[in-house]
């Protein structure tokens, strides 16, 4: 601890403090405009000069380390004079536009200059004027208004880990652009506007939506990815205008393309707004009463004739918890059907059910924030930045902050590649071998390993790093450098995504993974954590609520299991399922898909609850439009068990009502009993039946798992079969997020279509040039669209996006797969 | 003598003006700018230096304020960035006619509030325009009462710099990469290293940084480690895989041959190939790298790092030819018909002689020199070393020697100096190294005898104590031997490390190449002089601005063969200059030095380091120590493991912090 005077006060601070910190602990407030806590501090403003004894000149407080002993003032006449000096300075030429900036009453430009009653202005200079970008999309930049305060730069830079922009040109012409002078090209998430103090860059969405005060805020909860960042809506008129987030938000304020922009869906015209009824082949609007008493009895009757294994649900991880509690009593209890499931089928359920099996936890083991802290990182099969962009920002943190080193193990150069200090490109499906590969490293560097692990230091002496290297497409070195790297930390976290998940033989892998975050460390109780992704929002609270065939709230095992998703697609070919309920799932859209649409014509009752116009919509009976996030109250829970409450901030369009609303409804029209139609009313029933939820002021929280040592499996047998010549990869990408995004223009505008990204040996090979149309076809489907041509894949990999409807990716894949074999032409 | 009219440099003003008997002050500058055109005013960071009063000094300082704020402002500071933009427009209204005296006040005003900005570039450029405002007031009011200028037209010449940046002497922008390191920006750190020094793995571990003594963050607390900065840098592209950004210009006809894989035949070759020029270089070594490779041991610098530049500097496109000596296997006058130019990099790895009886009689245990023990150990050829060896020197050569031999399975290693362990040339770091690993030292004595049995073996030295003599005529007091103190110490491996130099012989005496009696290169200068009529050296005591193109057409000369054994830095920035001159001869654009090239040259002769400056800042953040691996394990059979870690980077990013970001800019006013 440091002992210092700040204005006649004494203070204590850890060393390597800040003047700034320090003066902040006895409620000292120095002035300052271009600070900001979370990026390296800049200096730029000079407003939070300080004198210290025995120093001539000022020093900045807000990049000052403090001293022992040292005596500081931060209020003296001098430091007065100098401030507002500085502040007539920085106002030279700054155009006096406040009454149509949209910084106007958010601006800390103008709280600055009223601060230091900069009131006067005794300094000049030739004028001269720069262009304002108008021609950057979903962002505008004023270069005039720019006091290169550097916040922007820093937060793109340190932060989102982008180079998008920098600081250009000398003296007065200094201004904020993009490297090359080109429009904006970036990742569009807008941390850069948050950061912006004066009205220099802004969004274009908002631009004169309104001026800031006349929005009532509405704080909530993301509802994209699983990250669960705090939100903010701000609403005029009954509309979503902006969201933004607080710095002292758990994410720190930061957000991506779809958490600040994404909120454009609200108002997509494929929003479904009234109740309808299939009635001579087509859909015709209806009340609400005929519809739910057409699903209710139509449901009654099935149940008469068939018995309620006749009947299925799928879930949603879109919806709430609230809602996923409600959907599942329904179905088991007003229904007597345990044939419930999600898209969480297609990868995480199964995967976390391993986790929960080995180790007692759900979701992750750790809370995120303990990535910050890890002294190493693997990120396995998981594009962070489209996955969940909010546990990249802490990687990066973590890799560029905090000295942690990081491996990445991705078929594709993603984003995290420029971070990485080993990337391990393996061959597409070869992640078994690649995870030997790691644990034979891992022996070989000598890396102390736990104990019980001999029957698998054992098992691997029969393997060489050769032969798995070989296997995996990458080369011994990188094998024995990431071995290094991982070896002999005490917090390691691991984090995997879909290409794990949803790879071909993903249990094996799975384990193997598990296998190796003992060996690490990162399975311990004080590790890193093990961290598994999913995309969607609530995918953990949606199997905690119980939706899923093998597990009742709470992962407690049911007592017999239903059918699982695909399942239940069986079901309905073989003819024994024939009503089947979506809630917020659009199921003819999911993989293999042209088997399911074909499935879904022989239902004899199939309900749609959605928000969107899906591609269910052409099969379905009964379609009940539901209201998106922003119009409901409720929780979500995060991929690391936060379970956050979101409010109501608008209306949902028409008269479309909440799911859970609609659920009670059905339930008081099948079950004859009243059922909580407000979230908070369901908290306590909740917090009975799902182990692990407790209730609190009429909120679910979430207890952590105490983590349970776990016996390592017996080594695997990988097998190598014959690599395809071509094969696709279907996945997100950061620009969207599931295919809600894809009905917000403000995406749209950035990301409008999709796409086939292909290696340039193989665009060469197929003598296909960039933006060229290619057609792939799979045994499943075909598709074709223009070519990205990318060195970011390999050669043999080409990559669609999942979200876009038109290109239908999914169609192509076979089962939960992500990777298919395909034949690849020129289109 | 030429007389200073006027001076504020340095704060002292010398002002002889108003005539009576001037007062005289002299500064290291040369009478002329290019050894024609007289120097008629300096100015910059510390003031005004005025050789001729015609000089129009209003004129003159608004030239040097639009140069800062227009070309050299970085803009990211407040004072900085709006308040040069002030002075400059304040400055350029009044010699426009457009000013007032209210003007002249508002220049002293934000002359003042520049003290508060973040580096020193803006504030020491406000000093010598303070001054002139202070001291030459009549001259801007006469402009402002319309008064017409009868002063003669100027040519103003600028050069951006910083101390460190200046007494490096491969003049790598330091403060813009420490910057960017604090910045996050490693791969533009990286960038702004390689603009002025290609072997940046090298020099961010093995440099003796004198930038370092040139920190002005030494008159705080203690100096930036520039030095393991440049490494940080360099280090985190290999370790996160970075490919290397640079992309040459496409392919020109004009083919260069460079003669040595050393630091200045490559830093040659990296320039030449990044202007599109097709370079081969002939090594007579099988490996590159010139002295690194084969002088400075594997624990200072790993070979894959080294030989990870070489390959980066290859894939430009550069092409090596390995054992390959010129004069031997072919011929000068060959290179210069296949070649439009020939660089001469040969380096020096000729051991001298050190002069004690018994060393030209061949016994076995008697090495030729430290320089060629250390070869044959790194190219794994037989070195002749017994178990107890004696190493003579007190360079950083000697040291690598006792260090090495420890690591080749000495059992003792013994390094004697004829001075005292203060007095030794090799760097301080250097010397504690090897009293980690055990090795032993003899100071103050000096081998006189090389003792060997009737096997023609070495058997042991036998040494003289030295004392210190009575002054000599230029004060100093010199080494002497002590009569009767003779002993000797057993031992059966004698390796002299006094010094090399360069050996020349490939270079045919018609070649019409002139070389010195210290076997060096003469290359062609600018013969600049002081005011006291003397020529201007540099610290090697060869011409000061040299363009390093020898008397034969086409053949251009650099590093340790043309400077004499020095630093791999000193041959960076040799090789780069080279470069460069190199590029306008085959251009056809003649080879004299640039402005930019002289005035690196005056202000280096200058110094741009002050170290009587007062720094005033608050010393509360000090200087970070990279991790180190100590004992004498780090020596033992064979270990060659690095025996420094480099800086984590947030300890990088903390060290960078520190960084006061010296930036200044000179000017000089010559006659159009």
């Amino acid at each position: 601890m440091v002992s210092l005077t700040i204005d006649g006060k004494s203070v204590q601070v850890e060393a390597g403090s800040t003047i700034l910190d320090a003066a902040a602990t006895v409620g000292i407030k120095i002035p300052t405009l271009c600070w900001l806590q979370k990026v390296s501090p800049t200096g730029a403003c000079r407003i939070c000069a300080v004198e210290i004894e025995g120093v001539d000149r000022t020093m900045t407080a807000c990049n000052t380390p403090v001293k022992e002993g040292i005596v500081v003032s931060t209020d003296t006449e001098k430091l007065r004079t100098l401030r507002r000096k500085i502040m007539e300075l920085m106002l030279v030429n700054h155009p006096l536009d406040c009454p149509v900036c949209d910084a106007g009453g958010e601006c800390g430009l103008q709280d600055a200059c009223y601060e230091q009653g900069a009131a006067r202005q005794e300094f000049s200079a030739l004028l001269e004027r720069r262009p304002i970008r108008y021609d950057w999309r979903l962002l505008e930049s004023d270069p005039n208004r720019c006091i290169l305060c550097e916040k922007c730069v820093k937060v793109d830079h340190e932060i989102v880990g982008c180079d998008a922009i920098h600081v250009v040109n000398k003296g007065e012409a200094t201004i904020i652009d993009t490297v090359d002078g080109k429009p904006l090209d970036c990742e569009f998430c807008g941390n850069c506007i948050e950061a912006c103090p004066t009205g220099t860059l802004i969004s274009a969405p908002f631009k004169f939506k309104g001026r800031v005060w006349d929005f009532s805020k509405v704080a909530s909860i993301c509802a994209f990815c699983g990250v669960g960042c705090q939100i903010d809506y701000h609403v005029r008129n009954g509309r979503v205008g902006r969201v933004t987030s607080d710095d002292s938000t758990f994410n720190n304020g930061n957000l991506c393309i779809n958490g600040r922009f994404g909120y454009s869906y609200l108002a997509s015209a494929d929003r479904l707004a009234r109740p309808q009824l299939r009635q001579g082949g087509a859909l015709a609007p209806v009340s609400w009463d005929a519809a739910l008493d057409y699903a209710a009895e139509k449901l009654k009757a099935i149940v008469a004739q068939n018995g309620p294994a006749a009947v299925a649900g799928i879930g949603s991880p879109r919806v709430t918890n609230e809602e996923s509690f409600l959907f599942q009593k329904f179905l088991r209890e007003a229904l007597g059907t345990g044939n419930i499931d999600s898209e969480a089928r297609l990868g995480y359920a199964p995967a976390q059910a391993q986790l929960l099996r080995r180790f007692g936890f759900s979701g992750a083991s750790a809370c995120i924030d303990q990535i910050d802290n890890a002294q190493a990182i693997l990120v396995f099969g998981c594009d962070l930045n489209a996955e969940a962009t909010g546990v990249e920002y802490r990687v990066i943190k973590a890799a560029t902050k905090h000295d942690a080193k990081l491996v990445l193990a991705n078929m594709r150069e993603v984003k995290l590649r420029k971070f990485s200090n080993q990337h391990l490109k393996h061959l597409p499906g070869r992640e078994l071998f690649l995870i030997q590969g790691l644990m034979k490293a891992l022996v070989e560097v000598g890396a102390p390993l736990p104990a019980g692990s001999e029957t698998l230091k054992a098992e691997l002496a029969k393997l060489t790093l050769a032969e798995l290297a070989t296997a995996s497409g990458v080369t011994e070195e990188q094998l024995r450098v990431a071995g290094k790297l991982l070896a002999g930390k005490e917090r390691v976290a691991i984090i995997f995504g879909a290409d794990l998940m949803r790879a071909a033989d993903a249990a094996a892998k799975v384990t193997a993974l598990a296998d190796l975050a003992v060996l690490t460390g990162a399975a311990s109780g004080n590790g890193g954590g093990i961290f598994p992704i999913d995309a969607k929002n609530n995918t953990v609270g949606l199997l905690d609520m119980g939706g899923a065939p093998d597990l009742l709230p709470g992962q407690q095992p049911a007592a017999s299991a239903g059918k699982d998703l695909w399942g239940i697609v069986e079901g309905i070919e073989q003819g024994s399922i024939k009503a089947l309920y979506l809630l917020g799932s659009d199921l003819a859209a999911l993989p293999e898909n042209a088997r399911i649409r074909k499935a879904l014509a022989k239902l004899e009752l199939l309900i749609v609850q959605d928000i969107f116009e899906g591609e269910s919509l052409s099969f379905a009976h009964v379609v009940l439009p539901a209201a998106a996030a922003a119009e409901k109250s409720g929780s979500f829970t995060s991929t690391d068990n936060r379970v956050q409450v979101l409010l109501k901030a608008v209306n949902a369009p028409g008269e479309a009502k909440t799911d859970l609303e609609i659920i009670a409804a059905l339930y008081q029209r099948l079950a004859g009993t009243q059922q909580p139609s407000r979230a908070e009313e369901l908290a306590e029933e909740i917090a009975r039946s799902a182990k692990g939820y407790l209730a609190q002021g009429g909120q679910v929280v979430k207890q952590s798992a105490t983590l349970r040592s776990a016996a390592i499996a017996p080594l695997a047998k990988a097998s190598a079969g014959e690599l395809p010549k071509y094969q696709l990869l279907v996945g997100p990408i950061g620009y969207h997020n599931g295919t809600s995004s894809t009905r917000s223009e403000n995406n749209l505008m950035v990301s409008p279509s999709g796409y086939l990204e292909l290696h340039p040996a193989d665009a060469a090979a197929l003598g296909v040039a960039d933006g060229a149309v290619v057609k792939v076809s799979s045994a499943h489907g075909a598709l074709t669209a223009r070519a990205k041509v990318s060195a970011k894949l390999q050669p043999g990999l080409i990559f669609a996006p999942v979200h876009f409807r038109e290109l239908n990716a999914n169609a192509l894949l076979k089962g939960s797969c992500n990777l298919v074999e395909v034949k690849v032409e020129r289109g | 003598m030429a007389e200073v009219v006027f001076s504020s440099w340095g704060r002292e003003i010398v002002d002889n003006r108003k005539g009576g008997e001037p007062k005289q002050a002299s500064f290291r500058l040369p009478a002329t700018y290019d050894g024609v055109r007289p120097l008629n005013a300096f100015i910059g960071w510390d003031g005004i230096i005025l050789y001729n009063k015609d000089v129009d000094i209003p004129a003159m300082v608004a030239e040097y304020m639009k140069r800062v704020q227009t070309k050299y402002v970085c803009g990211k500071c407040t004072p900085g960035k709006k308040g040069t933009r002030v002075i400059m427009d304040a400055l350029l209204a009044v010699v426009e006619g457009r000013g007032n005296e209210q003007m002249l006040d508002t220049i002293l005003e934000v002359g003042d509030i520049l003290g508060n900005a973040k580096c020193t570039l803006c504030p020491s450029s406000a000093v010598p325009v303070v001054d002139a405002v202070t001291y030459f007031r009549d001259a801007f009011v006469n402009y402002i009462r319309g008064a017409k200028s009868l002063a003669s037209e100027a040519r103003y010449i600028e050069k951006y710099t910083a101390p460190c940046m200046d007494k490096c002497p491969a003049h790598i922008d330091i403060p813009h990469y420490i910057e960017a390191i604090k910045d996050y920006r490693y791969d533009e750190s990286l960038k702004a290293i390689r603009d002025s020094m290609p072997l940046p793995s090298v020099c961010g571990r093995v440099c003796p940084h004198p930038c370092e003594t040139a920190c002005r963050r030494k008159q705080v607390d203690e100096p930036i480690s520039i030095m393991t900065l440049k490494r940080t840098a360099s280090d985190y592209e290999w370790a996160h895989e970075a490919a290397p950004p640079m992309v040459p210009k496409p392919s020109k006809e004009k083919k260069v041959a460079v003669v040595g894989a050393g630091p200045a035949g490559l830093a040659a070759a990296y320039y030449l190939a990044l202007e599109g020029y097709p370079v081969t270089i002939y090594e007579a070594l099988p490996i590159g790298g010139g002295m690194v490779a084969v002088g400075i041991p594997p624990y200072r610098q790993p070979r894959n790092l080294l030989q990870r530049d070489i390959d980066i500097i290859q894939a430009l496109g550069v092409e090596i030819v390995y054992n390959t000596k010129v004069g031997k296997d072919i011929s000068l006058d060959e290179l210069r018909q296949k070649f439009a130019a020939v660089f001469l990099a040969p380096g020096a790895h000729r051991s001298k002689p050190m002069g004690v009886e018994g060393e030209d009689k061949g016994y076995k245990g008697f090495l030729t020199g430290g320089i060629d023990f250390l070869r044959n150990v790194y190219l794994g050829l037989p070195t002749g070393m017994g178990k107890k060896v004696f190493v003579v020197g007190g360079g950083n050569t000697a040291i690598d020697c006792v260090r090495v031999a420890l690591r080749e399975g000495a059992e003792e290693s013994v390094l004697v100096y004829r001075r005292s362990r203060k007095e030794m040339p090799a760097d301080v770091w250097e010397v504690d190294g090897a009293d980690d690993e055990g090795v032993r030292f003899e100071f103050q004595v000096l081998p006189t005898r090389v003792v060997a049995n009737e096997n023609n073996e070495v058997t042991g030295v036998e040494l003289i104590r030295m004392a210190m003599g009575e002054p000599d005529a230029s004060g100093r007091r010199r080494p002497e031997p002590v009569p009767g103190s003779e002993f000797v110490i057993e031992c059966d491996t004698i390796i002299p490390a006094i010094g090399q130099d360069a050996d020349l012989s490939f270079i045919p005496a018609d070649a019409g190449i002139d070389t010195t009696k210290w076997s060096t290169v003469v290359t062609n200068y600018v013969p600049l002089k002081g005011h006291d009529g003397k020529e201007l050296k540099d610290n090697m005591g060869n011409p000061l601005s040299r363009n390093l193109i020898t008397n034969c057409d086409g053949v251009f000369a650099g590093g340790d063969a043309e400077i004499g054994p020095l630093t791999v830095v000193a041959c960076i920035g040799s090789g780069h200059r080279a470069a460069k001159v190199i590029q306008r001869y085959l251009e056809g654009e003649g080879v004299d030095l640039t402005d930019d090239e002289r005035m690196e040259d005056i202000l280096t002769y200058l110094g741009v380091y002050d170290k009587n400056e007062h720094v005033d800042w608050l010393d509360s953040a000090a200087r970070e120590k990279q991790d180190e691996i100590h004992g004498r394990e780090r020596a033992s059979y064979k270990n060659y493991c690095e025996v420094e870690l480099g800086f984590t980077d947030s300890q990088a990013i903390r060290e960078a912090e520190r960084c006061l970001r010296c930036y200044r800019v000179a000017m000089v006013a010559v006659p159009v």
